[in-house]
């Protein structure tokens, strides 16, 4: 007890205090100088048992826990990370006591509202705050509060803040999905499809009246299959790389026969008129089979974002409790941490970073290492795709 | 660092709620601490002409030193984390000299009796190497892990890797696990093993005997279950919702956890093994897979999780076997069975204990 008072007083003495705050600021510009991750997710756990176990209020801990977050945060932006994202609130902890929602949500306000008190200082260093997650179940008042703060700081610089407030991952990959729907479900214009487009190489009424020349003469199978991958090549652009083989047969076949359908008997409607290349009639949508990963990913909350590139839990427990999922599950390196979060700091933060570091150099130096199987696993299928656009530009150059 | 005075002034500031200390106060609190603004990266134009310029030869020297710590950082953190791989590898071989399976599930039930708790559903990260002989010493991981999977009785145990070969020759992989476990339980009491992947038919052994002791459902998973599964999910309710058929309100967390629970639990019936199996009488049809694992282990030297399924980890408990598998030990077996024991003891809470 008497040491650990001596200790803290000793730590406290202003030469002490000067001498770690600039062997600070020299760790925090070694790490500047090799490779610093893009985007950073904390996962703040621990506040609550801290708390308990120092015999102070639960919500004590969780201010202690903001002061955590800030020498974070100060040591994230400074050593040059772009993008830091912090799990504040899940909308599971709703479920929590009443008495602490009402302290969380009130933290939050006091906080945000204070931080809106600084616009100057917060523009001068340019950071963004954004606040992700289901903002309708916030109260009106704390819901002001972020509104104020998001839209004060949203013309600022490179650094960004993402506060998920109500948020759970799962619940965010639905909506992304749901807006995916709603946006591929809105009616293009009639023209829309021909003019949004950078090129079409290939005239689609010369291509339906070839394909018609050749159906009659009875190969119906793989002219269909070329007029398709046209339309395919020239609807899809580049994008579609990631589609594993199979599906892409899959997905020919099918339309092979609904194209040929339409073919063969112009003027009935049939399944295939939300395709593009049968766009006569009145509704044109985008078609479904322009979906990729991408897609998916720009509808996410985190869209503008870099790569997740380090995920840190602390309290030591080891699941990602609905955070982040979609996004740490690629090549994000995951760190548990057996500290409570308002004992976490530069020190703990560290090791962690420098691992990150020394992963990242050495993938860099011979990248056949390990984990870079992305490149082989794309392949087919963007061959396949290549092979399919040069026969069917070889066709119309023979005819 | 902000200094402690500063710190508890802040702190009582908190405490009080109330407005004892106003906007400017803060910032005159907080102002000693904030960066030079002429260090950052991008300040305003018209401020640049104002300030002083720096002379170069101070920040020349600053980022050397800056330099040379990162340097001799990395090599201090280097000969660290030496020092913990091979105090790791060391406590690896204890451990693998004391824990021996001997191909005897009775030993294995010994290891896993006294932990408190055990997943329900196992789920394991394999990455297959660049070798030639690459895909039979997998399927063999594979195998060893089913079987000790079985032996400790955990009832689901679903493999993942990425590039999906595994799934390509499942029949071969039911062969060898078959051969595993026959060499493990002796082929009387051989548990049943129903293995299959998302859009693969179920491949299961007819037990021999009868009373089938125990049963154990492998799925295998690869990349293409994962976010590509999303995709193929968008894509059809988009289609369905251009046809009329469904309104974007109506794609719920309800709704997409059913459709992607769906895919990996529900094994793809082809009607003749189905018929073929009515006729066979068996009563686990269709199997009933929890979705979510309990356990994830990763084989591998750093916690990634290189494209698993993201949807149903949410609540899962990760464990790195970690160290090994550098590429330069040139140690080959990447899965042992002290790591599977290892995950599991983690995940019962218990520590590593060296005596029995």
């Amino acid at each position: 007890m008497h040491l650990s008072k001596l200790r803290n007083w000793f730590l406290a003495s202003p030469p002490i205090e000067y001498a770690i705050s600039k062997l600070r600021d020299l760790l925090v510009g070694a790490i500047k100088q090799g490779p610093v991750p893009q985007h950073i997710a904390f996962i703040m756990d621990g506040n609550r048992r801290f708390a308990r176990t120092h015999g102070i209020e639960t919500v004590e801990g969780h201010n202690l826990g903001f002061e955590a977050l800030a020498r974070i945060l100060e040591v994230c932006y400074r050593s040059g990370v772009q993008v830091v994202t912090i799990y504040a609130f899940s909308i599971e902890n709703f479920k929590r006591s009443k008495f602490e929602v009402d302290a969380l949500m009130e933290m939050a306000r006091v906080k945000l509202s204070q931080m809106a008190q600084h616009g100057e200082i917060l523009d001068r260093y340019g950071a963004k705050v954004r606040v992700l997650g289901r903002l309708d179940l916030l109260r009106p008042d704390v819901l002001a509060a972020v509104d104020r703060a998001v839209d004060m700081t949203k013309n600022n610089g490179d650094r960004v803040l993402n506060i998920c407030f109500p948020y759970t991952s799962r619940d965010e990959i639905t909506s992304a999905i749901r807006d995916t729907v709603s946006e591929y479900s809105k009616p293009l214009r009639s023209t829309h499809s021909s003019s949004s487009l950078p090129r079409t190489p290939f005239s689609e009424d010369h291509i339906t009246q070839n394909i018609r020349s050749r159906t009659t003469n009875g190969k119906l199978e793989d002219s269909s299959n070329e007029s398709d991958s046209v339309s395919e090549s020239s609807t899809l652009g580049e994008d579609d790389g990631q589609k594993p083989p199979d599906r892409n047969h899959v997905y020919k076949s099918e339309s092979a026969l609904s194209s040929a359908a339409t073919l063969h008997l112009p003027d009935q409607p049939t399944k295939g008129q939300t395709r593009e290349s049968t766009g006569s009639e009145p509704p044109v949508f985008k078609s479904p089979e322009t979906i990729t990963r991408q897609t998916l990913a720009d509808h996410l909350l985190t869209r503008d974002n870099p790569p997740l590139d380090l995920l840190i839990r602390t309290s030591g427990v080891e699941r990602l409790s609905d955070f982040m999922l979609w996004q740490c599950h690629e090549n994000t390196e995951i760190a548990f941490l057996d500290i409570l979060w308002p004992e976490f700091d530069l020190w703990q933060f560290l090791p962690v970073l420098l691992r990150w570091q020394r992963r990242v150099s050495k993938a860099r130096q011979n990248p056949d290492a390990e984990g870079n199987f992305d490149g082989e696993f794309q392949d087919p299928s963007d061959d396949s795709r290549e092979e399919l656009v040069v026969s069917s530009a070889a066709k119309p150059k023979s005819l | 660092m902000v200094s402690k005075r500063d710190r508890e002034l802040l702190r009582d500031n908190i405490r009080s709620r109330g407005p004892k200390l106003s906007a400017t106060d803060r910032e005159n609190i907080v102002k000693p601490y904030l960066p030079d603004p002429s260090e950052l990266p991008r300040w305003p134009p018209q401020r640049r002409k104002k300030l002083p310029r720096k002379t170069p030869i101070r920040t020349f020297i600053k980022s050397q030193i800056h330099l040379i710590t990162y340097t001799f950082l990395h090599i201090f953190f280097g000969i660290a984390v030496r020092l913990v791989q091979t105090y790791h590898a060391v406590v690896d071989r204890i451990l693998a000299i004391i824990y021996y399976h001997h191909r005897t599930p009775e030993l294995i039930q010994k290891d896993v009796k006294d932990l408190d708790r055990l997943p329900e559903h196992l789920s394991v990260i394999l990455s297959i190497r660049k070798e030639d002989d690459a895909l039979p010493l997998l399927m063999d991981e594979v195998a060893e892990l089913v079987s000790w999977t079985a032996s400790a009785g955990i009832p689901v145990l679903s493999v993942y890797e990425k590039s999906g070969t595994l799934k390509s020759c499942i029949p071969v992989l039911h062969e060898v696990i078959t051969n595993k476990l026959s060499s493990y339980f002796g082929s009387s009491q051989q548990p049943t093993l129903q293995l299959f992947a998302p859009h693969h038919p179920i491949y299961e052994t007819r037990p021999h005997g009868d009373a089938p002791n125990n049963c154990l459902i492998v799925l295998l998973l690869s990349a293409t279950d994962g976010q590509e599964t999303f995709v193929d999910l968008t894509k059809t309710l988009a289609e369905m919702s251009q046809n009329g058929k469904l309104s974007p309100e109506d794609i719920t967390m309800e709704l997409v956890d059913a459709e992607i629970s769906e895919i990996t639990t529900q094994p793809f019936q082809e009607d003749s093994l189905a018929a073929e199996r009515g006729k066979a009488g068996s009563i686990q049809i269709p199997p009933q897979v929890k979705p979510e694992p309990d356990l994830l282990l990763i084989f591998g030297p750093s916690l990634k999780l290189n494209g698993y399924p993201p949807w149903h980890i949410r609540l899962t408990e990760m464990y790195c076997t970690g160290v090994n598998g550098d590429g330069t030990t040139g140690c080959s077996d990447n899965v042992e069975y002290q790591g599977f024991l290892r995950g599991l003891w983690h995940y019962a809470g218990a520590q590593m204990r060296f005596g029995r």
